[in-house]
């Protein structure tokens, strides 16, 4: 079994330290003798989805995300039906945005992928800091960093989580994050998987089940992993960080 | 005269704050000069008028402070009077006190030249009061994110600077594309002083990346970014075209002789060479002929040298004995500085950002003796809250070094980074305990790799114990 890892356009989208996410996806793989490869894509280069099981889409700035964003409606299509199919997708920040309808800055507007019902809207100031979620997805908190102008409204969606600390989505509604089928989009960085083993596992099985692997993921030795979750959450949440 | 009267208050309230703060123990110097420029709004632009020669700025990601001490070092050596923000508060505040602390207590400067560190971000703030006339850039890395947002910031910000002082000669590290790059736009906006400063034949023994399929990763087979370093990839991508660069020589981050490929963009040719680099014990090179050599580590530390250097050259001073005025040189604290404490030598260092860290830890591999290694990782304000870029430093490097303890409030992140690069650290969150645990490992020296609010506590706590006579007692 060997699972394949498309990054997209690390070249442009490749702010807060998503090369631990893409280790973190790698290394877990391995370390339970599962097989990984990674393939980068740079803006031109032709993405075949269907020999790919995760698909990882990063943060850039504003400018990057404008050359990225022309490009990704022409492949909006394939993309559509990758995540359809039930295909793996994290998209983290500027990645989340891009998968959303649009971001709206002012009068310009970056239209984008039109996978998921999500409006992300410029406003004043940015949230940034350390956030603390509780998500179905993970007994134990996540925990991460965001960084963001952008606020984001996602409507009929599954937020990832609710918020306990932190701005979250838009600061307002308590959520962080959306999850659509084998789709995650978030503004968590720090990076996001590293430090959330439950959550990189998640989507490491989503993506080995749509491969036909049934069996349970072997457990791994996550002392330092849960040392280093429980060091942030306990120091930006407090207790609430413990409540189911 | 009451602007005069208002001028002399202000200097006397500022030299009054830093003797309070001296005796309080503190060292940033910056609320003094914020007390001065309050009472009298004009007082920097009235003081740096004063100044007879010339006026330095330097700025840059990593290297400033050092830069800026050494060109202190070296006008001094000539015998120059100077006005010099030597322990780095580098924004307004920290210049107007520096100014201050020069003037005498009748409010005038005798001053030949300033040499003034600059925050890139405040460049244009602090050049609004003063023009000056060499603008010194070491080098533009990704710092820390949520601080700077983006590196494109820096640069705009830095544009804005240079329009505002359109007749300074600017000096680029030519080896770094960013730079190289910046200097093509200034020129276009109209600058027409600039000049470069650059390496020839650096030996690329400790600094380059892994050779092609020898990293950990791609030995078992994962294509990079896995573990390959990719902390400046802004930097190593054309930024007039967008194409990757192609090196032919390659230093660190992204520092190196590189050209290309698609828009034709490549190294400008520097006019200023340092020549027949060695980095065997300290480190030496050639500029014009003129052999330059010092007891520091680092190639880093070469182009710190080469930058003040070409300052003076550009001033046509040619009178100072140079190697002496090194050699003289007491580095900051925290820039490789060693201690020795109960017979063990510790080295303290003090790494702000992805390429300050791959600059020490390229460093300490020329170190052949057995080593310990300590990393401190705080997340306070001025380190920048966000500690994702741990993972885009090389911690891979540091292979083959039996025991690393990682200390400071991101103690757990940082052992979760080194689980990562394949070495099962220890964690001691209290540096104290870190330190003490390093002591006692069976290894020739250790290095402790800091990061900035954990500078000052360690370098403190390292002073105390090598002041003691055995390493073992403690309290």
């Amino acid at each position: 079994m060997e699972i394949t890892i498309g990054h997209l356009y690390p070249d442009l989208l490749n702010l807060y330290g998503d090369r631990g996410n893409i280790m973190a996806l790698v290394r877990r793989l391995e370390w339970r003798g599962i097989g990984a490869k990674i393939r980068e894509y740079r803006l031109h280069d032709d993405i075949d989805f269907a020999a790919l099981d995760i698909v990882f889409l990063g943060g850039g700035s504003d400018r990057e995300q404008m050359l990225v964003c022309a490009r990704l409606r022409e492949i909006r299509s394939a993309f559509a039906d990758y995540v359809e199919s039930d295909g793996a997708v994290i998209a983290i920040c500027g990645g989340y945005q891009l998968l959303g309808e649009y971001y709206r800055m002012g009068d310009a507007v970056i239209e984008g992928l039109r996978i998921l019902d999500v409006r992300t809207e410029n406003e004043p100031g940015r949230l940034i800091g350390n956030v603390v979620i509780r998500s179905p997805l993970s007994s134990m908190p996540i925990v991460g960093f965001e960084n963001h102008g952008g606020r984001t409204y996602i409507g009929e969606h599954t937020p990832l989580g609710r918020v306990i600390t932190g701005g979250g989505n838009n600061g307002k509604d308590g959520h962080e994050g959306v999850q659509y089928k084998n789709v995650l989009g978030t503004y968590l960085h720090g990076p996001l998987l590293p430090k959330n083993p439950e959550l990189c596992d998640w989507i490491l099985r989503a993506a080995l089940l749509r491969k036909g692997y049934t069996s349970e993921l072997a457990p791994l030795d996550d002392t330092m992993e849960i040392t280093a979750n429980r060091a942030v959450a306990e120091r930006f949440a407090g207790k609430m960080a413990k409540r189911p | 005269m009451i602007q005069a009267q208002r001028r002399l208050l202000a200097v006397w309230i500022c030299k009054m704050l830093i003797i309070a703060g001296k005796l309080l123990g503190k060292r940033g110097s910056a609320t003094p000069g914020k007390f001065a420029l309050r009472i009298a709004p004009d007082i920097l632009r009235h003081l740096a008028a004063q100044v007879r020669q010339g006026i330095i700025a330097v700025c840059g990601t990593n290297g400033k402070t050092t830069t800026n001490n050494f060109i202190y070092t070296l006008l001094r050596a000539g015998g120059y009077t100077l006005v010099c923000n030597r322990v780095g508060a580098n924004m307004l505040y920290g210049a107007v006190t520096a100014f201050a602390d020069a003037a005498g207590y009748g409010g005038r400067l005798n001053a030949d030249f300033a040499c003034i560190e600059v925050d890139e971000l405040s460049a244009v703030k602090v050049f609004a009061h003063f023009t000056p006339n060499i603008i010194v850039i070491t080098n533009l890395f990704r710092d820390q994110l949520d601080r700077y947002g983006e590196i494109d910031i820096t640069i705009e910000s830095l544009k804005r600077a240079a329009a505002q002082a359109g007749k300074a000669t600017l000096l680029l590290n030519a080896d770094d594309p960013m730079l190289a790059a910046f200097g093509r736009e200034v020129r276009a906006q109209g600058h027409a002083n600039i000049k470069y400063f650059g390496l020839r034949d650096a030996p690329l023994g400790q600094s380059e990346p892994y050779p092609q399929g020898t990293s950990p990763c791609s030995q078992r087979g994962v294509q990079p970014p896995c573990c390959t370093s990719i902390e400046t990839r802004e930097g190593r991508f054309c930024r007039l075209c967008g194409a990757e660069l192609k090196y032919d020589a390659y230093y660190y981050s992204q520092l190196g002789r590189y050209a290309c490929p698609r828009c034709g963009f490549t190294r400008p040719e520097p006019d200023y060479t340092a020549e027949n680099i060695t980095l065997d014990g300290g480190i030496a090179f050639d500029l014009d002929g003129t052999h330059i050599a010092a007891d520091y580590r680092g190639l880093y530390n070469i182009y710190n040298m080469l930058a003040a250097c070409a300052v003076l050259w550009e001033y046509d001073i040619r009178a100072v004995d140079i190697n002496k005025a090194f050699a003289g040189y007491r580095p900051q604290i925290g820039r490789m500085e060693t201690f020795t404490i109960g017979g063990k030598q510790v080295i303290l260092n003090l790494s702000k950002n992805p390429a300050g860290f791959n600059q020490a830890i390229a460093a300490l591999r020329t170190d052949t003796r057995s080593k310990t290694v300590v990393i401190v990782i705080n997340d306070n304000d001025q380190d920048g809250r966000d500690v994702s870029w741990l993972w885009d430093v090389d911690f891979e490097r540091l292979d083959n070094i039996p025991d690393i303890i990682t200390s400071g409030l991101r103690a757990a992140d940082m052992r979760v980074r080194m689980k990562y690069a394949g070495n099962m650290a220890r964690i001691l969150p209290e540096i104290k305990e870190a330190i003490r645990a390093a002591l006692l490992c069976d290894s020739d020296v250790v290095y402790t790799l800091v990061n900035y609010t954990a500078l000052f506590y360690t370098h403190d706590l390292l002073e105390k114990l090598s002041k003691r006579r055995t390493r073992f007692i403690w309290k």
